[in-house]
Formats: structure tokens, C-alpha cells, sequence
């Protein structure tokens, strides 16, 4: 699985049977520099300052954590294509699984559950994130 | 497989119902020592079963994906019904 932001959608008119009913996102995954920057990720500089849980909203970086270096160049996410199984919005942040495991997750959500098989699947949306907490390593 | 380093936990209330009750690690693909080499390397959720609320940010961790994934969620043949594509297998002591 991955974490990533929705950035858009796919459309098709002509496709498998399996896979009408669902909506296809357009997903980019972050990497651990994005998160360190992202507003509702949890971040902290410091081991010792670490904690888990549920602490919804926190302040960004610290300011005294040091500047992260830029990008290499040849880094640039391509965004993955995934059914849609939560009604996730362009925007949110959102957990998606692979392989075996998102067509595990397409039907047992597929409502009704649908004749055809959905075969062509190959990464669907779990979960929408509520919240994120991570530690920079080597700090 | 593969080696990576824990940096961190997400959650979520809105997901698939065989995701309830799992502990989700974000593990960064990297068996680097270099702390700048895991900004940009491949950041991986994976399923927490072999900690018990004691793994930590910056253990290095072995993860397994596919099969494998579910094979430490769910030992056995009979298993295709786990949603897991990726599982922390074990944690690396030495190497």
C-alpha cells in the first residue's frame, strides 16, 4: 500500500463490465519529504519528542528542524490510476492498496455485489486518511 | 522483500472493513544509513502485526509484499480473502 493525494480523475465510456460502477482516481504518492511539509502530518524532529496516537491537528515542522534538501531531479511520482471504493474526493489524502489485495478490497465493497469479475483490477482506494504521524530518521 | 526503516503511523476512520483493527506503519524503502536517502525513496504503508505497540520510529523493519504480506497476517493456504499487500515480516537487528 501507499499514501498519496488524489490529484484528478479517469473517465471511460468503453470498458469492462467489472469495473462499471466505480469512479477511477488519479493518485500521487508522497514521498516521506512531502509529509515532513504537509500541513495535517504530524512532525516531529525528534525521537524523544515522539507520540503516538491520535492527536488530530498538529503544527507543521518545527522551525529549528533543518532544511530539507532539494529534489533530485530524476524524483517525480507518477500518479497511479485507482478505483474509487470510499467516495474519496480530489484533495484528500488516501491509502492504496495493490494487486491481490485491492480486488479483495473492490468486492467485497461492490454494491451489488456484480456477476463479472472485476480481473482488471489492480489498485483501489482503502482508506482515507484522517491523520498522519512520522519521525525524520537520523534525527 | 525488502529492508526499510519506520517513520511514522497513519490512521484512518473511513476504510474498507478487512482494514479495521490494523495498525498501518509508514516504512520508507531504504537500507541506506543516510537520513537524507529516505526523503525521496519509495514510502510504503504496510501492516503492523509482529509489533504489539512497541515498534518505534527508526527501526529497521524487513517487509514482505503480495503472498508474503498475507502469509504473516494470516499463515496458510487459505488465506485469499486478507486484503494485505504489504506486512512488516520482521524487525533487523543486524545485517
Amino acid at each position: 500500500m501507499f499514501v498519496g493525494k488524489v490529484v484528478g480523475t479517469v473517465w471511460s465510456s468503453v470498458k469492462w463490465p467489472g469495473m462499471t460502477g466505480h469512479k477511477l482516481l488519479l493518485v500521487r504518492p508522497y514521498h516521506l519529504a512531502d509529509l515532513l511539509l504537509h500541513p495535517q502530518a504530524q512532525a516531529q524532529a525528534t525521537q524523544a519528542q515522539a507520540t503516538t496516537g491520535a492527536a488530530a491537528q498538529a503544527a507543521s515542522l518545527p522551525a529549528k528542524s533543518p532544511a530539507l534538501p532539494p529534489a533530485p531531479a530524476a524524483i517525480q511520482s507518477e500518479a497511479v490510476v485507482c478505483i474509487d471504493l470510499l467516495d474519496a474526493g480530489v484533495g484528500d489524502d488516501v491509502i492504496v492498496a495493490f494487486g491481490h489485495a485491492a480486488r479483495v478490497a473492490a468486492e467485497s465493497e461492490s454494491k451489488p455485489p456484480t456477476s463479472a469479475p472485476i480481473t482488471p483490477i489492480d489498485a483501489a482506494v482503502v482508506a482515507v486518511v484522517d491523520g498522519i504521524h512520522i519521525v525524520r530518521p537520523g534525527t | 522483500m525488502k529492508r526499510g526503516i519506520l517513520v511514522g503511523e497513519v490512521w484512518a476512520s473511513r476504510k474498507v472493513e478487512q482494514l479495521m483493527g490494523r495498525s498501518l506503519k509508514l516504512v520508507v524503502e531504504t537500507a541506506s544509513a543516510d537520513a537524507d536517502a529516505a526523503l525521496y525513496a519509495p514510502l510504503t504503508v504496510a501492516i503492523d502485526t509482529i509489533g504489539g505497540g512497541t515498534s518505534q520510529p527508526g527501526q529497521k523493519v524487513l517487509l514482505a509484499f503480495g503472498s508474503g504480506a498475507r502469509n504473516v497476517i494470516e499463515p496458510g493456504p487459505h488465506n485469499r480473502a486478507v486484503l494485505a499487500d504489504a506486512a512488516i515480516a520482521l524487525f533487523v537487528d543486524g545485517e
